[in-house]
C-alpha cells in the first residue's frame, strides 16, 4: 500500500495530486508533502482526491494542518473530490463548511481566484 | 424478513499492532461485508470504522510498548454484520492527543467518525487490561429481527 504524490504549477496554484489509500500509515507521507510545499512558498494548494481509494481521519487531519499552515501566509487551500464515499467523510465531520470542495481542478483554481 | 437462524460464519483475525498491515485488514473485511451481503456503501463505511478502531488500537499498544496482537472478529448475525475489536492496551493508555503542529486530534476524531458510520458503537475495557469495541451494520434492506432479550 502506497500513497502516490504528484505536484504541477498551474498559475499561482500548485496542483498536489493525491492517489492511493490515505491513512495512518500514509498520512505522514501527505503532511511532510505539504509542508514542504507551504516551506518552498506555495501558499495556494490545489489537493486532488480524485485518486484516493480510501481516507479516515489521520488523512482529515493532515489536511486540515495543511489549511491551517496556508492560511498562516493569507493563502488557501481548495479541493477536488466528486467520489460520494470521501465526500461522505468530509460531510460527516462537518469539514466541507471547512474546506472548499470542487468538482475539476479548473473550478477550484476559478473559485480560489475571485 | 425477521429470521431466528444463530450466528454463523466468523472471521477472526489477529495481527500485530502495524500500521501498515491496516489496508490488508480493510481488504479482508471488505471481501467478508460483500460475501455477507452488506451493500457497496456499507461496505465503505464498515471499512473506515474498522481501520478507524484498528488505528486507535494500534496507537494504544504502541504508546504502552506492546506489541501484543489486534484481534477482530467478523460475525455473520441475522440481518446484520457484527463487528469486535480488541487489544490488550492498559487502560488509560493512550496515544493521546497531542496532534502534529496545527492539527486536529486524530484519536477523538476517529472515534466520532465510526460513531456516526456503524450501529450499536459500545467500548468496555477487559478484564486484565485492554479494550473491546463492539459495532455492527445492516445487511442488505431485509427487516431486522427483534432485539435478544
Amino acid at each position: 500500500m502506497d500513497l502516490d504524490l504528484n505536484v504541477r504549477k498551474e498559475g499561482d496554484h500548485a496542483v498536489l495530486g493525491v492517489g492511493g489509500e490515505i491513512d495512518v500509515y500514509t498520512a505522514p507521507k501527505l503532511r511532510e508533502k505539504l509542508i514542504e510545499l507551504v516551506s518552498d512558498g506555495e501558499y495556494h494548494l490545489v489537493v486532488d482526491l480524485e485518486k484516493v481509494d480510501f481516507l479516515d481521519s489521520t488523512g482529515l487531519g493532515v489536511l486540515v494542518g495543511g489549511l491551517k499552515r496556508v492560511r498562516n501566509h493569507d493563502g488557501s487551500l481548495q479541493l477536488v473530490c466528486t467520489q460520494e464515499k470521501i465526500l461522505k467523510i468530509f460531510r460527516i465531520t462537518g469539514l466541507t463548511k471547512v474546506f472548499p470542495i470542487h468538482s475539476s481542478v479548473a473550478e477550484a483554481i476559478s473559485d480560489s481566484a475571485e | 424478513m425477521a429470521s431466528s437462524e444463530p450466528a454463523s460464519a466468523v472471521v477472526h483475525l489477529a495481527f500485530p499492532p502495524e500500521p501498515a498491515l491496516l489496508g490488508t485488514v480493510r481488504l479482508v473485511v471488505g471481501i467478508v461485508a460483500r460475501k455477507a451481503g452488506v451493500d457497496e456503501e456499507g461496505v465503505e463505511d464498515l471499512k473506515v470504522a474498522v481501520s478507524e478502531t484498528c488505528a486507535v488500537a494500534v496507537g494504544d499498544l504502541t504508546w504502552a510498548g506492546l506489541s501484543t496482537p489486534i484481534e477482530l472478529d467478523l460475525v455473520e448475525e441475522p440481518g446484520r454484520l457484527g463487528v469486535e475489536v480488541r487489544d490488550r492496551a492498559p487502560a488509560g493508555e493512550h496515544a493521546s492527543s497531542m496532534p502534529e503542529d496545527g492539527e486536529v486530534d486524530d484519536r477523538q476524531f476517529g472515534l466520532a467518525l465510526v460513531g456516526a458510520l456503524v450501529d450499536g458503537l459500545h467500548s468496555t475495557t477487559l478484564e486484565g487490561g485492554g479494550h473491546s469495541t463492539r459495532f455492527w451494520l445492516r445487511r442488505g434492506r431485509e427487516e431486522l429481527p427483534p432485539p435478544r432479550a
